[in-house]
């Protein structure tokens, strides 16, 4: 059985018909992989199948450490979403619960290309002249 | 390990795409109450290049509990009814700036452009102007200091803050009376205080709201002050007959003394009455040619969802004529 229920896949369907442009899902996991690697890379698979528009891309962490530094990912389930480029956007760990929902919006965000922040925050933003390291900690539940 | 399931809020997902600012739009739609909503769906079916610009979805809808007079529906519930004015409009994917106000609306030669808050600029052929109305503020000492501290505009909000508690509604139209039921429902003691002699309310309002047992009505008198350390704690209240003063231990106080048209983006391009409202003719025009405008911010009397929608359709309808008559189309 899926781990998207029949009813949220036709509804991510519509969502997603409006999708205007591709958003490429790199998500790093391992060859021996963790439960909540497997349950997230099961889970990103449902949704990518879901639209023409999102693209999934699996990598192996240890063996590509290479590339996973390349995108400063640390540990895993990691998940990256890129556009025109990579935002810097990550999800580590599972989106599940409510923050699948959040995931989704993350999705249309990338795909419009637009963070959907007022101009004013966002020439605030465009200020930061240093790397900020801020983690939200989440649970699914 | 098992999965925890996931789960899907599509009502707080935004799929709605912003406007584009290198783009001249047949139609800007100012604002998104009944009346933007309305002139949204009629515009969309002409298959115009339109977008919407506002700070939020319903205006003054989301501060009302039920509405029993929109046909129809002999009893809705406001935020249900705004759902389903949104998702009629969402069903036309029309790109919305959200959550930034207007502050400036020009014309020059043939079309307008939309200067928001935040420094964007939308253009447009043809502007609806809609951003409805904003609620009159109690001008005395303490008025503006204890907002949300025990002050609210916005029963349908703040009544269940006042359980069981002693509360002043500032008011006699159908405002204050809807206040006063959603009073009501938390068991709270009220007074209701009106300036004038006579309740304005609607009849079957002041029947409702006169069978409750603790409500007292104080006509004719005012507030002159509002006191307190952190928040509310008591008010004084004058007769204007006989100029007696007496102060009043309350919990809070809910303000509704009406409502002013939020029509300063275009106080320096169109007409304006004493009221500071819109002048439009029965097309919706204004003084401005291209710009229309609809619902509360107008001079159309009235001022319900009903009418506010069916303005806004009318609006759409004449803005859209005059692009077809000015070959701007």
């Amino acid at each position: 059985m899926g781990k998207i229920s029949e009813k949220d896949r036709k509804q991510l369907k519509d969502i997603f018909k409006s999708l205007p442009q591709s958003v490429k899902i790199v998500m790093f996991t391992q060859e021996i992989e963790c439960e909540h690697c497997r349950l997230t890379r099961e889970l990103l698979q449902e949704v990518a199948e879901l639209s023409e528009k999102i693209l999934l891309e699996v990598h192996d962490f240890v063996k590509e450490a290479d590339l996973a530094k390349t995108y400063n990912i640390d540990k895993i389930p990691a998940i990256i979403l890129i556009g025109d480029g990579d935002y810097g956007i990550r999800f580590y760990g599972m989106p599940a619960g409510y923050e699948f929902t959040t995931f989704i919006q993350d999705i249309i965000n990338v795909s419009q290309r637009d963070p959907k922040l007022p101009h004013d925050v966002l020439a605030v933003l465009s200020k930061v002249y240093k790397p900020v390291h801020i983690q939200v900690m989440i649970s699914p539940t | 390990m098992e999965f925890p399931g996931i789960i899907l809020d599509t009502s707080t997902i935004i799929q709605i795409q912003k406007p584009a600012r290198n783009i001249l739009y047949d139609m800007l739609i100012v604002g998104a109450g009944p009346a933007a909503m309305s002139a949204a769906v009629y515009a969309a079916r002409k298959m115009i290049n339109l977008a919407i610009l506002t700070i939020d979805f319903g205006g003054l809808m989301n501060e009302t509990t039920e509405i029993e007079n929109y046909l129809g529906f002999q009893n809705i519930n406001a935020r249900d009814l705004v759902s389903r004015f949104e998702e009629h409009v969402k069903s036309f994917e029309i790109p919305a700036n959200y959550g930034v106000p207007v502050k400036e609306i020009k014309k020059k030669d043939d079309f307008f452009s939309v200067f928001l808050e935040d420094g964007t600029v939308y253009s447009g052929r043809t502007v609806i102007f809609t951003t409805g109305e904003r609620h009159r503020e109690l001008r005395v000492p303490g008025g503006r200091d204890f907002v949300g501290k025990g002050i609210s505009y916005c029963a349908t909000c703040d009544a269940p803050l006042f359980r069981d508690k002693k509360v002043i509604i500032i008011g006699g139209g159908n405002s204050a009376f809807t206040t006063a039921l959603d009073l009501i429902r938390v068991n709270a003691e009220i007074i209701l205080v009106n300036l004038m002699k006579e309740w304005q309310a609607d009849e079957i309002l002041k029947q409702r709201v006169k069978k409750y047992e603790k409500i007292h009505f104080l006509d004719n008198h005012e507030i002159i002050r509002i006191e307190g350390k952190d928040k509310v704690e008591s008010c004084i209240i004058k007769n204007r007959d006989t100029g007696e003063e007496k102060r009043i231990d309350i919990d809070a106080i809910f303000i509704e003394i009406g409502l002013l048209p939020n029509s300063a983006p275009v106080k320096n391009l169109v007409e304006l009455n004493e009221e500071g409202e819109v002048i439009v003719d029965c097309l919706c025009r204004t003084s401005v040619r291209g710009l229309f405008s609809a619902g509360d911010v107008t001079s159309v009397p009235y001022k319900q969802i009903i009418i506010s929608a069916g303005e806004g359709a009318k609006a759409a309808l004449s803005a859209y004529d005059y692009l077809v008559r000015t070959s701007l189309i």
